[in-house]
């Protein structure tokens, strides 16, 4: 379009506006908010799959084995560590960076105009500053290793994905601690603050588009992101109280008894099989199916 | 509704009340942020008003043009403001009445302050420079009208005979967006709009709500039309419609009830159709 020879002497956010505001829009959207779905769908069976499967005799048999029937799914997926950077961990860190830059464009005034859209817009900007804290802490703890985060020091690992993820959220394998019930509390605020995030942004990115057009429009696709913000905010809930409220020693048998069999070899041979909790190390050494 | 939020519908309604109850023959006090030129400091002047049946802000400022006296007897300057037409159409005298921005023409005593001894604010647009007082330089909103040519180019040498004639649907829609009178009200309430006193910041600074509009405005008119890639080229850059964020107050506040949002969405689609063409176009 421009015939100019001449370079352009804007600054390359100057000369990519549209193209870096419609690239953060479509970031929220797909893969982050696609990937917040199947997350908080995965994380959530700890408690749905206490009715909606057959597996196991007691309701935490159900819920762990399926968690990690779930785990080990994703886990043996190709490219796993490429999907994670190319399409989480870069798309979150390029929203988040952006979305805090915008974010600083605007100055809240809901103190004079109290109304409910300008509380949408200034929550969307809090709550994208905490999830991002939030999502930091998670991943760091959680993927990284970084256990001096964690109070109790647990590692996350994945073939004990549900009593590792309880220990770190209670504050340890033992009963639960203050320091604990604050990072539950923390998790809870966290996913809640990033669903709304995610419902009112998809929201916005349909005006932001130019989907909804007329006022009409834009209410009826807001009672789709409400509804939609409603159940992730139930799946969210539950999969922060299901874990919360799970014991990881209870856990550790069932996640121990579904293990498949050359995990078990693998662990085994690395030294990292965990005993059921009350039996010596030695004793599993010799168990397989 | 849930009342910790306010509404257009609460607004009227807690004023309505006001006008009920409003007592005749009453002293209001008008508490203004003055301001003696650009750059000074800003201070507050309390002033002692009798308010006739029926009086506004411009008619109480009138009052105390006549007689600059503060609350507490102090002689002082008078009040400067700025007003045109007096009857909300030329948006000249916006300004925060009560803390919020409207016309301070239309704006009747009784809504705000109904008893005796009752206080009502009155400052300056603060998204703004102030020139003096509650007067302030709007320059940068109609600067922002030519970033987006709201016009139609009609200059020639010859006569081009007649426009080209419209359906009544979209005669509807334009009349609507068409009487836009340039107040300021949308930019006051927007919080993606600040306060920008360096002119050369402000073609990459937010472009506003009205202009967004003016140019779906013109892009519809059979005419204006002709300049439309430009416009969306203008919405496009740095400050243009993505740099709005949904908040909505523009609606909230325009005193010609302008379906803003809706045309900041049209302008959302026109760019999204406009940016891919000129993609594959190179
Ligand atoms: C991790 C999960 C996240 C998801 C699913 C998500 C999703 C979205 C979506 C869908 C939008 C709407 C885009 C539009 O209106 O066009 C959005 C906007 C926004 N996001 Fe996020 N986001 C996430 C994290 C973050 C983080 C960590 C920040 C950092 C502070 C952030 C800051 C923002 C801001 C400021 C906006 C508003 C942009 C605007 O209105 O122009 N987001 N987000
Ligand atoms: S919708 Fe956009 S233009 Fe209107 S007040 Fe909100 S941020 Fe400003
Ligand atoms: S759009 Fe409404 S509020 Fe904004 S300048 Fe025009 S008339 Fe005033
Ligand atoms: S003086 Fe023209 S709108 Fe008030």
């Amino acid at each position: 379009m421009s015939e100019s020879t001449t370079a352009d002497p804007r600054g390359f956010f100057e000369r990519n506006h549209y193209l870096l505001r419609r690239l953060h829009s479509l970031s929220g959207v797909v893969p982050i908010g696609l990937f917040a779905i199947i997350h908080l769908t995965t994380n959530s069976s700890i408690v749905w799959a206490a009715i909606l499967t057959e597996k196991g005799r007691t309701v935490t048999d159900r819920t762990v084995a399926t968690f990690q029937e779930e785990v080990y799914f994703i886990h043996n997926l190709p490219f796993l560590i490429f999907t994670e950077v190319f399409m989480l961990w870069l798309p979150i860190l390029f929203h988040a960076l952006l979305g805090i830059y915008y974010a600083k464009t605007g100055k809240a005034n809901t103190d004079r105009y109290s109304y409910q859209g300008n509380w949408r817009y200034t929550l969307q900007r809090v709550s994208g500053y905490i999830g991002f804290l939030f999502i930091l802490y998670h991943i760091a703890t959680l993927r990284w290793g970084w256990t001096f985060l964690v109070p109790g020091g647990t590692r996350w690992e994945y073939p004990y994905a549900a009593s590792t993820l309880a220990a770190c959220l209670r504050g340890g394998v033992g009963e639960v601690t203050m320091a604990g019930i604050l990072i539950s509390v923390f998790y809870f605020i966290g996913v809640t603050m990033l669903v709304y995030h995610f419902a009112n942004g998809l929201w916005t990115a349909a005006i932001t588009w130019g989907l909804t057009i007329s006022q009409k429009a834009q209410q009826r696709w807001g009672v789709v992101c409400t509804a939609l913000g409603v159940t992730l905010f139930a799946m969210g809930a539950s999969a922060v109280l299901g874990f919360a409220t799970l014991r990881p020693d209870e856990a550790l048998r069932i996640e121990n008894r579904v293990m498949p069999t050359d995990k078990r070899v693998e662990l085994q041979r690395e030294g990292k099989l965990k005993p059921n909790p009350g039996e010596p190390r030695s004793a599993d050494a010799v168990q397989t199916h | 509704m849930i009342s910790t939020f306010t509404t257009s519908e609460s607004l009227a309604a807690a004023r309505a009340a006001n006008r009920r109850a409003a007592v005749a023959g009453r002293t209001v006090i008008f508490r203004i942020k003055r301001c003696d030129g650009p750059g000074k400091p800003s201070r507050w002047e309390d002033f002692k008003v009798p308010v006739p049946v029926g009086a506004n802000v411009i008619s109480c400022l009138q009052y105390i043009a006549a007689n600059p006296v503060t609350a507490d007897g102090k002689p002082t300057t008078p009040v400067v403001w700025d007003s045109g037409c007096l009857e909300e159409v030329c948006g000249a005298c916006t300004m925060l009445v009560g803390g919020r921005v409207r016309q301070s023409c239309s704006a009747l005593i009784d809504d705000y302050a109904p008893a005796e001894g009752d206080v009502i604010t009155l400052e300056p647009m603060s998204k703004f420079p102030v020139i003096r007082d509650l007067w302030v330089d709007r320059e940068r909103l109609f600067h922002n009208l030519k970033r987006v040519k709201a016009w139609v180019p009609i200059d020639g040498t010859y006569h081009l005979g007649a426009g080209p004639t419209e359906s009544p649907d979209q005669q509807g829609t334009r009349y609507k967006l068409s009487e836009c009178m340039s107040c300021g009200c949308c930019l006051e309430a927007c919080p993606q709009f600040n306060l920008e006193e360096k002119p050369d910041m402000w073609d990459t600074s937010f472009i506003g709500p009205h202009a967004i509009s003016q140019a779906r405005l013109f892009n519809m008119h059979g005419t204006g039309k002709v300049l439309a890639d430009e416009r969306l080229d203008a919405l496009m850059g740095m400050g243009g419609v993505s740099e709005c964020g949904n908040a909505q107050n523009c609606v909230k506040v325009c005193p010609k009830h302008i379906p803003l949002t809706e045309s900041i969405a049209a302008m959302g689609r026109a760019t999204t159709i406009h940016g891919f063409k000129r993609f594959f176009r190179g």
